[in-house]
């Protein structure tokens, strides 16, 4: 059973005439190990797919299923458990918290998150593999934006989600880290076993993926 | 607490100055208070040594002791209880005979001798007390004014001379030190009839209006909250202290709601990560706490500060419960205030993480 599926999600916004189809018709489904990248220009429908994706909003219509949960039959509250718990998300801007050092962005996630997390020395690894585990006392602004976004995977990472999902997560990046952080979110697929969603309109990702959408007007195709 | 305190330690400039505004508020509240009690005390600390529950003035007196003249008359040959005595109240301008030209405006105070006043309630820091007419007791804040005991001293433009046997505690009405005498030497300085007897009558019982028929009654409280000028003044300082709280109240709100507008992004992705919106309601009220204990803390050691270093004739008096009081207020202040930001935390839309 794949860990998420999305079945004939249809997202509209606004009313009468000025109602917009964002998502239409999308169908969609991860497995663990696998790196799925879904590309798309501005505006059309990534950041939607994947807000619903992550239970941050509902469909208008359609499913989504994470872990053979329905997300449309769970309250705010078990959502924000769900995501807590199963989903780590990347985001492109203001991932990390200004004010909190490396070390305390994981130590926000223990105060809130008690089990199930990373052990201290797998966090340990996983920061050694990032290259960034001599930077736990920095604070965000002390950082280049690669080691910021590298922080980011580390603290998504961190509770042990099934799911990643990351919204332009090479955004602010040069080529030289497009290449890094692509490496890294396969090994994070593959080694860690997650399920791995991206969503971009950067085509230098297409090389880490194991299966690549197009997202055009709202219509999500699968690249054979 | 975690985030709350961390945020703080790591914007040490932005949260310090907010600190350091409620610092002075609470001092300024502390102060205000202080000197609220303090000059409360020099209107009244006389009347409270003397346990007054009851006070007797003539009904044509306009609620004013020193106005106010009993005749025997008036008391109907009705016998004065263990509890009564009968005061003769005056302003005076007491002089210094000896030494030093020293003039003072003071309250003198008749009493009977053979009244419970005279006998059980004057209080002395230092001395005797006085054994007939011509000896007098005063209040000891005419000590650090350069009196001394055995000083002999006019009172008004009388010729007569008394001497100070005694320096009273806590003795002061209408903020003047009280000296005390005898009915005989009121009687003299007022130049009354024969038949007038006294100001007033105070009784440490509570008594009904129907043992003086046609004497004015009052309660002790309803006789403090008539003393000229007290109601007036207590009135206008607890409206400096209670608007000094609004504004306490507006400042906390109006940064925190700041200060959480600008967190706002970083907020929505907490909330996309699945943060719990009671844990960020949580955080926000501790700062608002944390921020008020700090202040308050700071005011209260420059409010110690400042009565350490405060010559003794400013009058500020520190009353613990009821600064302890001010200071549950304040932080349940800081509380409300935060209420405002706290609106704003549970309408986030995680969504706001993606869309920046």
């Amino acid at each position: 059973m794949s860990v998420i599926e999305l079945k004939n999600i249809n997202k509209d916004f606004g009313k009468g005439i000025s109602k917009v189809q964002v998502l239409r018709n999308v169908n969609f489904q991860a497995d663990r190990g696998e790196l799925s990248l879904i590309l798309g220009p501005s505006g059309s429908g990534k950041s939607t797919f994947l807000t619903i994706a992550g239970g941050l909003q509902t469909p208008t219509s359609g499913t989504v299923t994470v872990e053979g949960q329905q997300l449309e039959q769970m309250t705010a509250k078990e959502r924000d458990e769900l995501r807590l718990n199963k989903i780590g998300f990347v985001l492109q801007s203001y991932n990390l918290l200004p004010y909190l050092n490396v070390g305390d962005q994981f130590a926000l996630v223990r105060k809130i998150k008690k089990n199930g997390n990373m052990t201290e020395e797998e966090l340990r690894v996983l920061l050694k593999e990032l290259g960034i585990e001599t930077l736990l006392k920095h604070y965000p602004d002390e950082m280049s934006g690669g080691q910021n976004q590298r922080v980011a995977i580390a603290r998504a990472l961190y509770p042990n989600p099934e799911i990643v999902l990351a919204d332009e997560p090479t955004a602010a990046l040069d080529s030289s880290r497009v290449e890094v952080v692509g490496e890294l979110l396969k090994q994070m697929a593959v080694q860690h076993n997650k399920a791995i969603v991206v969503v971009t309109h950067d085509l230098r990702l297409r090389n880490y993926a194991d299966h690549i959408y197009q997202i055009m007007d709202g219509k999500l195709s699968q690249e054979k | 607490m975690f985030l709350a305190l961390k945020e703080i330690k790591h914007e040490k400039l932005r949260y310090g100055l907010i600190i350091a505004m409620i610092v002075m508020i609470s001092y300024l509240m502390f102060v205000l208070m202080g000197m609220m009690l303090g000059l409360a005390n020099e209107n009244k600390a006389a009347i409270d040594t003397w346990d007054t529950q009851t006070v007797y003035l003539n009904k044509n007196a306009n609620d004013n002791m020193s106005q106010s003249l009993i005749t025997s008359d008036q008391l109907k040959d009705k016998k004065l209880n263990g509890h009564e005595a009968l005061v003769g109240q005056a302003p005076v301008v007491m002089k210094k005979v000896q030494g030093k030209s020293l003039k003072e405006s003071a309250q003198f105070i008749g009493l009977n001798s053979n009244q419970y006043i005279a006998q059980k309630n004057i209080p002395l820091a230092a001395g005797r007390h006085a054994k007939n007419s011509s000896e007098i007791v005063v209040d000891e804040s005419l000590k650090a004014k350069g009196y001394q005991l055995g000083d002999k001293v006019k009172l008004n433009s009388s010729k007569e001379q008394y001497k100070i046997v005694g320096f009273a505690k806590n003795s002061q009405l209408n903020v003047a030190p009280v000296v005390y005498g005898r009915l005989s030497t009121w009687k003299t300085l007022r130049g009354v009839a024969p038949q007038v007897v006294a100001s007033g009558i105070i009784s440490n019982q509570s008594e009904g209006a129907n043992r003086f028929n046609d004497l004015e009654h009052y309660t002790a409280n309803q006789f403090i909250q008539k003393l000229p000028g007290y109601s007036a003044q207590n009135n206008t300082f607890a409206f400096m202290i209670g608007f000094l709280m609004v504004i306490s109240l507006v400042i906390i709100a109006v940064f925190l709601y700041i200060l959480t507008m600008q967190k706002m992004p970083n907020y929505a992705v907490l909330r996309a990560q699945g943060i719990p919106a009671r844990y960020l309601v949580g955080t926000t009220i501790h700062q608002a706490v944390i921020l008020m204990v700090a202040g308050i803390c700071g005011g209260l050691i420059l409010t110690l500060l400042t009565t350490w270093l405060m010559p003794m004739t400013v009058a500020l008096v520190l009353d613990w419960p009821l600064i302890a009081l001010m200071v549950v207020v304040l932080i349940l202040l800081g509380v409300i205030g935060a209420l405002l930001p706290v609106r704003m935390i549970l309408k986030i839309d995680p969504v706001r993480a993606l869309n920046g």
